[in-house]
Parts: C-alpha cells; structure tokens; sequence
C-alpha cells in the first residue's frame, strides 16, 4: 500500500478569498477603486496644477487639453480640484470608519462577555443614542464641532458605531454561554483577554463587511454633511462641497463640468466600495458554497 | 381580484389622476395674483410678521402696513406716507407731523391717538422693539387733535427720520388690551393683522407663503392686482428654480446667477446699490495689526479691481473708506491701486517677520454664499503672494455673532473678519462699526476700533446739525479712514432682483434690510 | 405581560428624561444662542437693544435652571413657543409637521415596495438578460449617489426645463387644497426618495427570488404542468417576499435619513426641514420639543414592535 500524504485541503480564509475572486461584481468594484486610489495619491507628480491655485482670468471655462476637467468659478482646474477631493474625502471616510469600528466592537463586545449588569447599561446608552433623531444629532454635532476634516470625522464616527455595538454584540452573545468562555474565566482570564482573543476573531467577519461598506457610507455621509454647509468647507475640496455648485440652476444648466466630475467620481468610488463589500460579506458566508 | 378588475381599477386609477392633475398644468394661478419671493435674500425676514422686531423684510411690511414717512424708491429722500407733511422746530427739538385721511383694513379711521400708541410702543424694549435704543432721544409724544402728532425730543438727533420710516402704524384698537411683554407672542400678527397699506392680510401658511388680497377701499386707488402671495424660499437658488418653472414672477437673485437671465426677454433684470461696504476688519486687539505699514500692505496686495470684474462682473465699486456716494469721497484721497510689490516692501520696512511671518491668521465670515467663497479663495491667494498666510473661515451667522461679539474674545479665532455693513442711505449707520463707544457688549464694533481721530469725526458728524455742513464732516470722516485704515474697505457691490417680463408698474430695489422704500403697491399690475 | 409593560414604559420614560438632557447640553455646547441668530451682521443694531430679549427668553440663568424650567413645563404638556417665530407653539408647530414627513415618506416607502418587488421578480425571472442587467445597474448606482445630486438633477429636468412638475412646497400658493395638487406635488420628491430604497429592495428581492425558483415545490409545480405565470405569483412570490419584508423595516431609516436633503431642496414642510431651520436659527424650544416628540414616537414603536412580537410567537418569553 503506498502512503500517501493527504493533500491539504484550503483552509476558511483561502476558501473565502476564493469564492471572492470568483464574484464578478467585486472584481470590477477592485479594478475600479484600485486606479481610482493610484490616481488621486499620485496626481501631483504629473499633474500641473494645485488644486487651490486661482486664476481669474480662465474662469468657468470648459474642459479642454490644458484643463482636462474645466475650471471652476475662480479658475482653480477641476481635476487637481476632484484629486484632491478625492483624498480628503476618503481620508475622512477611512478615519472615520476605523473610529466607529473601534468604538462599535468595544462597546458592542464590552456589553456582551463583561456581564449581565454591563450588558443591561450598556445597551440602555446605545439605544439612547439610536433614539435621538439623526438628523438633530447630526447638525447639532456637526454645529459644535465646525468645519473641517476632523470635525466631520467625529461626526460621522460618532453616527455610526451604535449599529455595529448591536451587531457584534448578537454574534458574541451566544459566545458568553459556551463551555471554553466558561473555562477561560474559570481559569483567571480577564476582559481583555475574551475581547481580544476570542471576541474579535470571532467577528472579524462581521467587522470587515460593516468597515467596507461603512467606508461608502461614510463618503455620502460626508457630502451630505458638505452640502448642507457644515462637513468639509471651502477652499479645502471635497467631492461633497463640489457638489454644493449643482445648487445654483446656473451652474447646474450651464457650468455641468463643476459638478459631474466631482459628482462622477464619488458615485464610482461607492460602486466599487459597495460591490466588494457585498463580496466580501457573500465569501465569508459559508452557505453560499451550497448554491 | 381577478385579472381583469384589477387592470380596469387601475386604468381607472390612472384616469382619475390625469383629469385631477390637468388642471395643475395650466397656468400657476388665476389671473392678477403676483407670486414672488419677497423675502429671499440678505433684505428678507421670513416667518417674522411684527414690524417693531423686524431687523429687515420691510419690502413685503411695506405691502400692506405704513410708516408716517419713508424713503423715496431711490433711498435719498425722505418723503410722506401717513404724515401728509412734517415740520421741524428751529432748535431741532420738536417734530410736528399732519397726518392724511386713512382707514385701517377693518374700516376704523386712523387717527394721531393710533400713531402715539405706536411710537408708544417702539421705544418700550420690553415689546422685543429692535428700535427701542435709536428712539432713546424721544422724551415725548403727543397727539394735539385727530391729525396732528408732535414729537419732542431731549436732544437734536439727525437720525430721527431714518428712524422714523422703519416704525410701521399699528392700530390702537386691536393691541391696546395686549399687555407690553406680550405682544410679541401674541398670534395676531400671522393670523389677523390691521394694516393700512393697499393690500390686507388673508392667511399664513406656516414656514411655505403669505397671501395677501387687494384693500378696495385704499385712499391711493384700488390696486390693480387682487392678490399677492410672498412665497417662502431656503435659498436663493430654490427661488430662481421657482421663477424659470413660471411659479412665482418676481425674486432676488446672487449676482452669479445672472447669466441664465442676462439675453431672456421673458425676465427683466432690476439692479441696484446694496449700501453695503464689504471690508476686511483687522481686529484691533491682536498685536499683528499695530502698524499701519502692514495694513497699508494688505490693502496694495489686493487686486480689488480684478475681482471686481471676473467675481462680480463688473457691478460693484471700489471702495476706498466706508463710502462711495459722490458727495461724501473728498478728493485726492488715496486709491491703494494694485501694487504688490509695494505690499511686500511695506512688510518688510515693518519687519512682518518678527511680527506674524507665515503663522496662518484666520479670516473670518459669515457670508456663506458661493460668491463669497469666491471672492475669500481670491483674497487668500492674493495675500499669499505677499507673504501674509490667511485662513478663511465661513461659519453661519449666530456662531459669528457668538465670537465677535463676546465681551471678552477670544483673539485668535478672528484675527481678521470679512464683513459687511450697511453705509447707507444715512451715512451715519457705519458710526456703530467703527466708533469706539461701540465696542461689545455696548455696540457692534466687532474690530474693536480705537481711534481718537476717527471717533471724534464721527462724533462731529453725527451730531450736525447744520444739514449743509453735514457732507463736509462725513469727508472728514472718510479722509480719516483712508488714511489710518481702521478697516480694509474693499467695495460696494450692487444687488438684483428678476422679475418677469409681465410685470408692469412693479417697483423693487435691494434696499438694506428690505427698505422700506415707497413702492406703490396699488399699481402693480400682470399684463397678459 | 403587563409588568413587563409597564416597565417598558417606565424605562421609556427614564430614556425620554435622559434624552432631553443630552439634547439640552449638546444645543448650549453649540456656539450662538438665539439672539446671536437674530442679529444682522449687516444692519447697525446693537447687541445692547437685544440684550433685553435675552433676558425675557430666560437666557441668562444658570443652565440647570434652564432646563428645570423647561422640564417643568413640558411635563404638563407646554412646550414652549418657537423662538424664531414668536407666536406659534412649539407642539403645534412639529405636530403639523409630522403629516407632510410621514405622507412623503410613506408615499415613497409604498413606491419603493411596488416598484423594488416588480423589478426584483422580473430580474430574477429574466436572470442574466437585459432587463436584469439594466436594472441591476441602475439599482447600484441607485444606492451609490448621494440623495442630494439626483433631487437637484431631478428637479431641474422634471421643473425647470420640461415645467412638468412644481419645484417645491407641498401645495399651490393661493390655491384650494385639492388632492391632484397635492399629488402634483408629492410625486417628484417621493420618487427621488424611493430611488435607494428601491434599488435595496430590488436587490434583496431578486436574489430571494432566485433562491425560491431553485426549490424543489416549484420544480414540482412546474412538472405538474402550472401556467408559469402562476409559478411564479402563486407559489414562488410569497415565499419570497418574506425575507423582503423584515428589509422594509430596514429601509425606513434610509427613508429618514434621505428625507432631510429632499426635504431641503423641495422645500417640503416636514419635520426634516423644521429641524434644520431650528437648528440654523438656534431656536432651543423647537429643537427641544421635535426631540422629545420623535423620541416618544421612537420609544412607542419599539416597545409595540416588541410586544407584537411576544404576542405572536409564544415561544418569546418577555420579563
């Protein structure tokens, strides 16, 4: 009888990664954000023009080959304007999420494996917090805070964890009344422990699929925040405060380069963000191999 | 539901909301109503319906209540509305006014005791009467028979009348049972007010219109329209967006917005002085400004004509004080043309770097139109050139008012504001930005201003009272200004209004706060 | 039950307390009190005339005292009246509010259901065609553009240039009500809202379609020799459709979110507008009291939901 040593069969994540790259729709998502990314860190080696480099006498100009995108209503060029709109914009996004996610995994892991007493306050204070209507919260917030990058990170990080607390706290839970939590308690382990080593690769997937699309999320958040003239202030460019010159009728009708170009790009960046998301939450689910 | 009933419910559906809507298609209103969007703009108030705390919004006040006297439709002259003529003592102490025939809008007459009861009211602060401080002068008023009021005052004040057309007639017999403190709450203004204006109040629907319909029995003649609605807008764009969609017939509208109506026979584009001198205020207490060779740098560094005629296409003037009216600007005064390289040399000679350097000084502002955000992209960028590093910050209006007008400041956050304030059609009203007296709390001089020479100017010129000679002190003033540069003045902007082509007799012009102005209403008319 | 009840309630109302307290710091950490809203900077008054008014509103006592104030009254009932507009009550005010919000989003929720189920079936029943492929398509880019952009694009084709539909308010200036009015001015609005919940819709719907097509009763059904059409309606749809209503809960808070930005470039009366207002102007009554409203209606909902649920299924144990 030969012996044979048995082939190893791939692992969860190498599985996962495979069923990843077999999604069409999150192959594009990947090979639309990745030069999207390249772009917006590259531009300033062989692009000419900054993005707040006026000039009055090109103003409202259309696009041509000096100025790929126009120009807008001072003459600083759209395209080193979307660039760097572009990085602020996703600058926040990340920060943003990788903040929520944070808080949300703590608080969210605290409430589920620390007791029944920290698990009952704990939830009281994010339904409190999911009660208060978003709309006050947000222009209340976004008002005390100010303008600029770090104010609109913590806004948006502050509207965003109290969904992602309930969610890792349902996928703990079950974890707290299982044989080995008991022994590792049993054993002396502390809070830290349990969150670190078994909570968190036990909601990774969880966490990964809700900081993607929380990323999408966090860019429309941002220039929703920017349009209603709180979130990212000019001069700085942001994809959203571009977006705010589609108010006037003018530019809308007669200037649209100022406004698809930013506009343009963001839904493209929350395409892509969004189809590798979906990627990613359909190969971390074991079930759909079954299809 | 079978197949069959279900298609047929549906069409039915369908059929049922045509017919429903058709009518919707046509034309926005019946005939002789004017749409507008009276309150949009700097010059608007929406929601406020009590002219004693209106802080602006006299255009639409106008329509349908009355001062004793107002402006004439080119702010220079005062001229009678309710007062048929006034007199003025010799020792400019006692103002007598003979009143003219009219009626109030529920019939009653109106009579002197209705305009003591007013003015009654607008000097008592506790009413929430925004003029209660501008008619501290006034020891008395008096109604001397039915058409006759005389009002006598401690001291000359040239102001009076100024002050005079913003207090709008109220009548005696619907607010005397009000108590003071609790007029402003009281729902009358939005529900059932008394005017005597052409046209009476019919409704109010909240935070969306006003409706107002003709007065027959107005002593100026029947109006001509039958109904005029204020139409409540967010922002100016919201209304153009309602004028070209043919809703309403007339707005104001951001000089940037112009190009969609400049070659459209369908619009007539309506243009006027603001009154308003934009400035740059170097806040006083901050050190970087002690010099006047570094303000002096700031006002060469800037090419105001440049802006001038790329961001505000040409309509605005420069200003080199407060002022721009001919008979106020003396000659021979300094023009601070365009001169970068001076700007760099005056720093230098200043040692602008041991004072302030590259450190970022931030601007602040309230104006949050895409204009102004133009126009502090191109001041930065022309500061820049020079050395001098600014931050614009734009914030809404109550966190400006919250910084600048603290009594105890903090520095940092306004080294520098971009503002404007009204210097017109009273010369007089640019007093309270400047004037050290007027330092917060007590006054708005939000650059905190202390110049011995330019408040005594000011002092001399407000309390003038010679009319003749009152020009020549307001030169002194603006050659004071030009010369030690409390402010950065930078210009006078015109402001427009669209209105439709059908418009026939329809007066406006962008007065500060609304006006008033008279605009005779009663002739406004829609041509078919 | 009824302990539970009752606790619930209890707790709800502990929240409600809790909740204006949050609000009522958060509103004075905010720079700019009402005066400061009031004021002009562009016209000469002094902070001195309006000093007096701060006074009146009660502004110048310490914070707790403000808001023992405030509690005193709300506790009876009295909200206040609206500083910005001096003369409406403030419950009056956001009660008149709720029906303009709750029409328009209504109104969208209802077009998203229909309109997302439709196309879902029609997707997965015509998988991989054109159809699927166009809607797949429009129903990402649905969800991937910021509400804002498509309401301004919206109302500059369908208002400014084509005059089909008005571009804002809820009803005529001058008019009689009339519900074709009405709806001549709710469409527009409504539909832009619908656009993300639709696409979200659509797409749970098709892949739940898609896992219901592949069982074993439909392939039953079909060899039995059933029309395809009643495949589908009868026997594949309401199966479907179970996963798609626990999402239209879901979908609400798009709906609420959304709401504001179309709220604000439409000029639609609801609560969304009201707070932003509020918000600008610093007006702390409105604020206060649209909280405290929406968080009962919040609380309420959710202790009804969870009853219903208990009732439902006995094997929830509630207490």
């Amino acid at each position: 009888m030969l012996a044979r040593t048995p082939s190893r069969s791939p692992g969860p994540t190498a599985r996962s990664l495979h069923r990843f790259l077999l999604n069409r729709a999150a192959v594009l998502g990947i090979g639309m954000i990745v030069p999207m990314v390249l772009l917006i860190l590259s531009y300033p080696l062989w692009w000419s023009f900054r993005p707040n480099d006026i000039d009055l006498l090109a103003m409202n100009a259309g696009p041509t080959a000096k100025h790929w995108f126009g120009t807008d209503g001072v003459g600083r060029d759209i395209f080193a304007r979307v660039m760097d709109g572009g990085r602020i914009s996703l600058l926040v996004a990340i920060v943003s999420t990788v903040i929520s996610a944070i808080i949300g995994f703590l608080v969210g892991a605290v409430s589920a494996l620390a007791g029944r007493w920290a698990d009952a306050v704990t939830m009281r204070f994010v339904d409190l917090v999911m009660t208060l209507p978003p709309v006050i919260f947000l222009l209340v917030l976004a008002s005390i805070a100010g303008t600029g990058i770090w104010p609109t990170v913590l806004v948006i990080s502050l509207l965003s964890w109290p969904l992602l607390a309930r969610m890792v706290r349902s996928r703990l839970l079950e974890l707290r009344e299982r044989d080995f939590v008991m022994a590792a308690r049993g054993m002396g382990a502390g809070l830290p422990h349990l969150l670190f080593r078994h909570g968190l690769p036990n909601s990774i997937d969880i966490l990964v699929v809700f900081a993607t699309l929380q990323i999408a999320n966090a860019i429309l958040l941002e220039a929703g925040l920017s349009f209603l003239g709180l979130g990212i202030a000019p001069p700085a460019a942001s994809w959203g405060n571009m977006l705010n010159a589609a108010r006037s009728t003018a530019v809308l009708e007669q200037y649209p380069w100022q406004w698809l170009f930013p506009g343009g790009a963001l839904v493209l960046a929350v395409l892509a963000i969004n189809f590798i998301g979906d990627g990613l939450r359909d190969a971390f689910d074991p079930r759909a191999e079954l299809n | 539901m079978n197949r069959l009933s279900r298609l047929s419910s549906a069409i039915a559906l369908a059929a049922m909301m045509a017919t429903t809507a058709v009518p919707a298609f046509t034309a926005p209103a019946q005939a002789a109503t004017l749409s507008g969007g009276f309150d949009v703009g700097p010059g608007g108030f929406q929601g406020n319906f009590n002219p004693l705390a209106a802080t602006g919004g006299f255009t639409w006040l106008s329509v349908y209540f009355e001062p004793l006297v107002t402006y004439d439709e080119k702010l220079q002259k005062v001229t009678g509305v309710l007062a048929s003529s006034y007199e003025v003592s010799p020792d400019q102490l006692t103002y007598t006014f003979k009143l003219t025939d009219a009626k109030w809008h529920d019939g009653k007459p109106f009579t002197a005791k209705d305009a003591k009861f007013t003015m009654e009211l607008a000097k008592n602060a506790k009413t929430g009467s925004v003029l209660a401080a501008r008619l501290s002068a006034v020891a008395s008023v008096e109604a001397k028979d039915d058409k006759t009021l005389v009002i006598k005052l401690s001291g000359p004040s040239a102001s009076l009348m100024d002050t005079l057309t913003k207090v709008m007639m109220l009548p005696e017999h619907a607010l005397s049972q009000i108590a003071p403190d609790q007029i402003a709450k009281n729902s009358w203004w939005s529900t059932s007010p008394i005017g005597t204006g052409p046209f009476k109040f019919t409704k109010y629907v909240t935070d969306q219109y006003v409706e107002l319909a003709a007065n027959t029995d107005y002593r100026g003649g029947k109006p001509a329209l039958e109904r005029i609605i204020n139409r409540y807008f967010a922002n100016p764009a919201a209304a153009i967006a309602a004028l070209r969609a043919g809703e309403i017939q007339f707005t104001y509208v951001d000089s940037n917005d112009l190009t969609a109506f400049k070659n459209n026979k369908d619009f007539r584009i309506i243009e006027g002085d603001s009154f308003v001198v934009n400035y740059l205020g170097f806040n006083h207490d901050s050190p970087i400004w002690k010099d006047i060779k570094v303000r002096q740098a700031v006002m060469y560094a800037i090419n105001r004509d440049a802006i001038i005629q790329s961001l505000y296409g040409g309509a605005a003037k420069p200003a080199n004080c407060a002022y721009v009216a001919d008979q106020i600007v003396p000659k021979g005064i300094e023009t601070y043309a365009y001169n970068p390289e001076k700007a760099k040399q005056l720093l230098k000679e200043a040692g602008w770097d041991q004072i302030n350097g590259n450190k970022p000084i931030t601007l602040l502002t309230y104006y949050t139109t895409p204009l102004a955000a133009n126009v502090m992209a191109a001041v930065q960028a022309m500061l820049a050139q020079v050395g001098i590093n600014v931050t614009p910050r734009a914030v809404d209006t109550p966190t400006y008012n919250s910084i600048v007008l603290n009594p105890t400041p903090d520095t940092a956050q306004f080294q520098m504001v971009y503002a404007g304030l009204q210097n017109g059609p009273d010369p007089g009203s640019i007093n309270v930005g400047l004037n050290e007296k007027q330092i917060p709390p007590a006054g708005p001089n939000v650059a905190r201003v202390r110049m011995p020479q330019l408040t005594a100017a000011l002092d001399a010129a407000l309390g003038e009272t010679d009319a003749a000679k009152r020009d020549l002190r307001y030169q002194d003033v603006c050659k004071v200004m030009n010369s030690q540069l409390p402010w950065g003045p930078l210009w006078v902007a015109n402001r427009y209004g669209i209105a439709s082509s059908k418009l026939k007799n329809f007066v406006w012009t962008p007065a500060p706060g609304g006006g008033p102005y008279q605009a005779y209403p009663e002739k406004w008319a829609i041509a078919e | 039950m009824l302990s539970y009840s009752l606790r619930r309630l209890l707790i709800g109302v502990g929240m409600l307390l809790a909740l204006s307290v949050l609000i009522f710091v958060l509103l004075r950490l905010t720079p700019g009190d009402p005066i400061d809203a009031y004021i002009d900077p562009n016209v000469p008054m002094s902070p001195s005339d309006l000093a007096e008014l701060r006074v009146t509103l009660g502004l110048d006592q310490p914070l707790p005292l403000q808001y023992l104030a405030w509690l005193q009254q709300a506790s009876m009932g009295n909200l206040g009246y609206s500083i910005q507009r001096p003369d409406q009550p403030v419950l009056g005010l956001v009660l008149s509010r709720v029906g303009p919000t709750v029409l328009l989003m209504g109104t969208a929720i209802a077009i998203s259901i229909i309109a997302g189920i439709a196309t879902g079936m029609i997707s997965a029943v015509r998988r991989n065609s054109v159809a699927d492929f166009s809607f797949s398509v429009l129903a990402v880019t649905g969800i991937s553009s910021p509400p804002f952009l498509s309401a301004l694009v919206g109302l500059y084709l369908f208002s400014v240039y084509f005059h089909w539909l008005p571009s804002g308010g809820m009803l005529t200036p001058g008019r009689e009500f009339s519900v074709g009015d009405l709806l001549h001015h709710l469409i527009l609005p409504a539909m832009l809202l619908a656009i993300a919940q639709t696409a979200l819709i659509m797409r749970y719907m098709r892949a739940s379609m898609l896992e219901v097509l592949n069982q074993d009763y439909v392939r039953t059904a079909r060899s039995k020799g059933v029309y395809e059409f009643w495949v589908i309606t009868k026997h594949a749809l309401r199966n479907a459709l179970l996963p798609v209503i626990t999402l239209i809960g879901s979908t609400i808070g798009l709906a609420i979110g959304g709401a504001i930005f179309i709220e604000s470039v439409f000029n639609w009366p609801g609560m969304g507008l009201l707070m932003v207002n509020a918000v600008e102007n610093r007006d702390y009554p409105v604020i206060m009291g649209s909280t405290l409203v929406i968080g009962a209606c919040v609380i309420a909902v959710n202790l009804l939901t969870d009853l219903a649920y208990a009732v439902v299924d006995p094997r929830i144990k509630v207490g």
